[in-house]
C-alpha cells in the first residue's frame, strides 16, 4: 500500500469529502468576528487554509473546556455514557500536533483518563506544513509529533503522507485523487522548542520576576491558549430532580483561585502565580520533570494584553523565531 | 493497592455511620465504605489519604485519623472550613457518602522500625499523625520510644485529649501537650503547658540521632520547627512532613498541589525534609 502520494491542489476539495467517510470534517476556519478556530467544516467555503494559529488550540476535541466528568444518580458516581464521535480534524500545524501528543502523556499515562481516550481514540489527525510568523518560535518540530496523514505544500499541490494505518486507509480511500510520489523526507527530529529549564530559574532573583508580576493583568489568557496547558478544577453540582454531576473545568494557574484552599492561599501573589506557571511549562511535574512542554506556537506572546514573555527570563538559550517548516 | 484505572476516578459508595464532635468546628466522622473499596483501603499506609465525596457537593482530600478499623469503617477528623465540609458537618448517620483512595505517600513505617519516633501535631494536624501513633502504639515492641508532642491554640481546640492520655497511660507513650493561650488555672486543669511547639521541642532531650520525626500541622509550624530538628542533629532523610495543597483529582492530573516540581498528591502527602529543603516555597 502506497503510504506516500501527491495531491494536486484542484483536487484538494474532492480529497477532503473523501475524509468525510471517516468522521465529520473539522478544520481551520475564520469566524464572523474574525477569530481564527478549528469548527465543523460543513462547507468547505469555510476553510482557511493559510490560517496562522487558532485562537483555542485543538485540546478542545480532547479535554472540553467544561465537561460532566462523573454522574451522581442511584447512591452511586459513574461516568456519563460517551458521547464522542468519530472526528477528523484537518489541517492541524506540527506545533499543535506536538501538543497534543504531550497532552497524550499527561492522559493516557497510569492511571489512563477514560473520558480523554474515549475521545482521543475517536480523533483522527490530518497535520499540514506551515509558514511561521513573527510571533512564532517553534524550531523544526520532532518527528514525534503523532498525526494520521500529513501533508506537505509543494508548489501545485501537497505531498501527503499516511503515518498510521487509519491515514493508509484515507490514502486508499482518496486513490484516484492522487499520484504516486515518492515518500516525503522524513521529519527531523530537532530539539525541544523550548529546552527544559532547571527549576532553580524559576527562583531566581532576576528583577524580570517582579517586573512581569506588576505588570501582569491576571487574565489568564496565555494559558487558556497555550496548547499543553491543561490544569482542571473539579466542580460539583445538584441536579433539581436529585442526583447531581461533577464537572470538570480548565483551570488557571495565573488565577488567584488556583493556589486557594480552604484556610488560605498557597500562591497568594502574581509573582507566585507566574513562577509556578514556569515551573510547569518549562520544568515539567512529577512524571514530566525534566521536560519543557512549549512547543512553540506563539499563542501565549501574540494574546498576552501587557507583552509579558516569559522566555525572557530563560535568556539567550531559546532558539530564534522562525525556523519551522 | 489499587487495581485499575476506573476505581481511581469513580469513588466508591459509602455511607456515615457516626459522629463524635471534637470540638465546635471539629468532629470523627465515622464512615463505612462499601466491600470493595475496603479491598483498596486494605493497604492504607498512615500518612496517605483519601477524597472524601458529598454527593452534590463535591470532594475534599482528607488523611484518615486511624487506619481501617476490623467493623469496616474508617475514621475521619475533619474541620469545618469550606463547602463541602460545611455539608459534611450538616451531615447525619445513614447519609450516603463516597470515597475514592487510598492515594499518596504514607509515614515509612517499616523503615522506622527499630528507631524511636517523635511525633509534632499542631492543630488538625494531629489527624494523620494519629493515625501514625495508632500504628506505631498497635505495634510497640517494634518501635524504640515514642514521643507526641502536641500543640492546640487553646484547651477547648485540643483534640483526642482523653484518649491521647489514656494511650500515653496504657501504652508507655510519651506525651507532652501545649496550648497558645490559655489561663494559667485552665492550662492547669487541662494538664497542658502554655507555650508554641518549637518552644517545647527547644528543651526536650532525645536522642535525635537514631529518631525519626514527623511533623504535620499548619504551614507556619514547619518553618519553626525543622530548623530546631535539623540543629538537634535529625537526619533531614528522617524529619518527615506531611504537607498541604489544593488537592484536586488526587492522582496527578489536576496539577493545583505541585510543590517545587512535585505534586503532593502523588509524590507526597508525606515528604522527607531532604526532598523539599531545597524548594523555597515549601515550607
Amino acid at each position: 500500500m502506497e503510504i506516500s502520494a501527491y495531491l494536486a491542489n484542484d483536487n484538494l476539495p474532492q480529497f477532503l469529502d473523501t475524509l468525510r467517510a471517516f468522521g465529520t470534517l473539522h478544520g481551520p476556519t475564520l469566524s464572523e468576528s474574525g477569530v481564527s478556530l478549528f469548527a465543523p467544516l460543513t462547507s468547505l467555503d469555510r476553510l482557511d487554509l493559510g490560517y496562522r494559529r487558532t485562537q483555542i488550540p485543538p485540546k478542545k476535541y480532547l479535554f472540553p473546556f467544561r465537561d460532566t466528568f462523573l454522574e451522581y444518580r442511584d447512591g452511586r458516581y459513574r461516568f456519563p455514557s460517551g458521547d464522542s464521535k468519530r472526528t477528523v480534524l484537518f489541517g492541524v500545524h506540527a506545533c499543535d500536533l506536538e501538543a497534543l501528543a504531550y497532552l497524550d502523556q499527561v492522559f493516557l499515562s497510569e492511571p489512563e483518563d477514560p473520558r480523554y481516550a474515549e475521545r482521543r481514540a475517536n480523533l483522527l489527525l490530518v497535520g499540514i506544513s506551515c509558514t511561521p510568523d513573527d510571533y512564532c518560535f517553534c524550531s523544526e518540530p520532532a518527528g514525534s509529533a503523532r498525526c494520521d496523514l500529513f501533508l506537505t505544500e509543494q508548489q501545485t499541490g501537497y505531498l501527503v503522507q499516511a503515518e498510521s494505518s487509519a491515514g493508509a486507509s484515507m490514502l486508499k480511500a482518496a486513490a484516484k485523487l492522487l499520484v504516486s510520489a515518492p515518500p516525503a523526507p522524513p521529519r527531523t527530529p530537532a530539539p525541544c522548542v523550548i529546552p527544559a529549564q532547571d527549576p532553580e530559574r524559576a527562583y531566581s532573583r532576576d528583577p524580570l520576576w517582579d517586573e512581569f508580576a506588576r505588570s501582569c493583568v491576571g487574565c489568564g489568557a496565555c494559558s487558556a491558549c497555550c496548547p499543553t496547558c491543561y490544569c482542571f478544577d473539579v466542580r460539583e453540582s445538584t441536579g433539581l430532580t436529585g442526583g447531581g454531576s461533577r464537572l470538570r473545568e480548565w483551570d488557571n494557574c495565573l488565577f488567584q483561585s488556583h493556589g486557594a484552599v480552604a484556610g488560605g492561599n498557597f500562591r497568594p501573589g502574581r509573582v507566585d502565580r507566574l513562577r509556578y506557571r514556569f515551573l510547569h511549562k518549562y520544568c515539567g511535574f512529577s512524571p514530566l520533570q525534566g521536560r519543557s512542554s512549549c512547543v512553540g506556537c506563539g499563542r501565549c506572546k501574540e494574546v498576552c494584553p501587557v507583552d509579558i514573555d516569559l522566555r525572557e527570563l530563560i535568556g539567550k538559550t531559546a532558539p530564534e523565531p522562525g525556523g519551522g517548516r | 493497592m489499587i487495581a485499575n484505572a476506573a476505581e481511581r476516578h469513580i469513588p466508591f459508595a459509602a455511607t456515615l455511620v457516626g459522629r463524635r464532635e471534637l470540638s465546635p468546628d471539629t468532629a470523627l466522622f465515622r464512615v463505612a465504605p462499601e466491600p470493595a473499596a475496603l479491598e483498596q483501603l486494605s493497604g492504607f499506609l498512615p500518612g496517605q489519604f483519601v477524597q472524601l465525596s458529598v454527593p452534590g457537593g463535591g470532594e475534599v482530600p482528607i488523611s484518615p485519623a486511624d487506619l481501617p478499623g476490623e467493623d469496616g469503617t474508617l475514621e475521619l477528623c475533619v474541620r469545618r472550613v469550606g463547602q463541602v465540609t460545611g455539608l459534611l458537618h450538616q451531615a447525619a448517620a445513614g447519609q450516603p457518602l463516597a470515597l475514592r483512595g487510598p492515594f499518596g505517600t504514607g509515614f515509612p513505617v517499616r523503615e522506622m522500625t527499630g528507631h524511636p519516633a517523635l511525633l509534632l501535631a499542631g492543630g488538625l494536624g494531629i489527624a494523620p499523625l494519629r493515625s501514625l501513633l495508632l500504628h506505631l502504639l498497635r505495634h510497640r515492641d517494634q518501635y524504640g520510644e515514642i514521643t507526641l508532642m502536641y500543640g492546640a491554640r487553646e484547651p477547648g481546640l485540643m483534640l483526642f485529649r482523653d484518649e491521647l492520655v489514656g494511650l500515653a497511660a496504657a501504652h508507655g507513650l510519651r506525651l507532652y501537650l501545649t496550648v497558645d493561650f490559655a489561663r494559667e488555672q485552665a492550662a492547669g486543669a487541662y494538664a497542658c503547658a502554655i507555650g508554641l511547639l518549637p518552644d517545647l521541642l527547644k528543651g526536650f532531650r532525645f536522642d535525635a540521632g537514631e529518631s525519626y520525626v514527623a511533623v504535620c500541622g499548619p504551614p507556619p509550624l514547619y518553618r519553626c520547627l525543622v530548623g530546631e530538628l535539623t540543629g538537634a542533629g535529625v537526619a533531614p532523610e528522617r524529619v518527615l512532613l506531611s504537607l498541604e495543597r489544593r488537592m484536586r483529582c488526587g492522582i496527578g492530573r489536576c496539577c493545583h498541589c505541585a510543590i517545587g516540581t512535585k505534586l503532593c498528591c502523588t509524590d507526597g502527602p508525606v515528604f522527607r525534609l531532604s526532598e523539599v529543603a531545597d524548594i523555597p516555597e515549601a515550607l
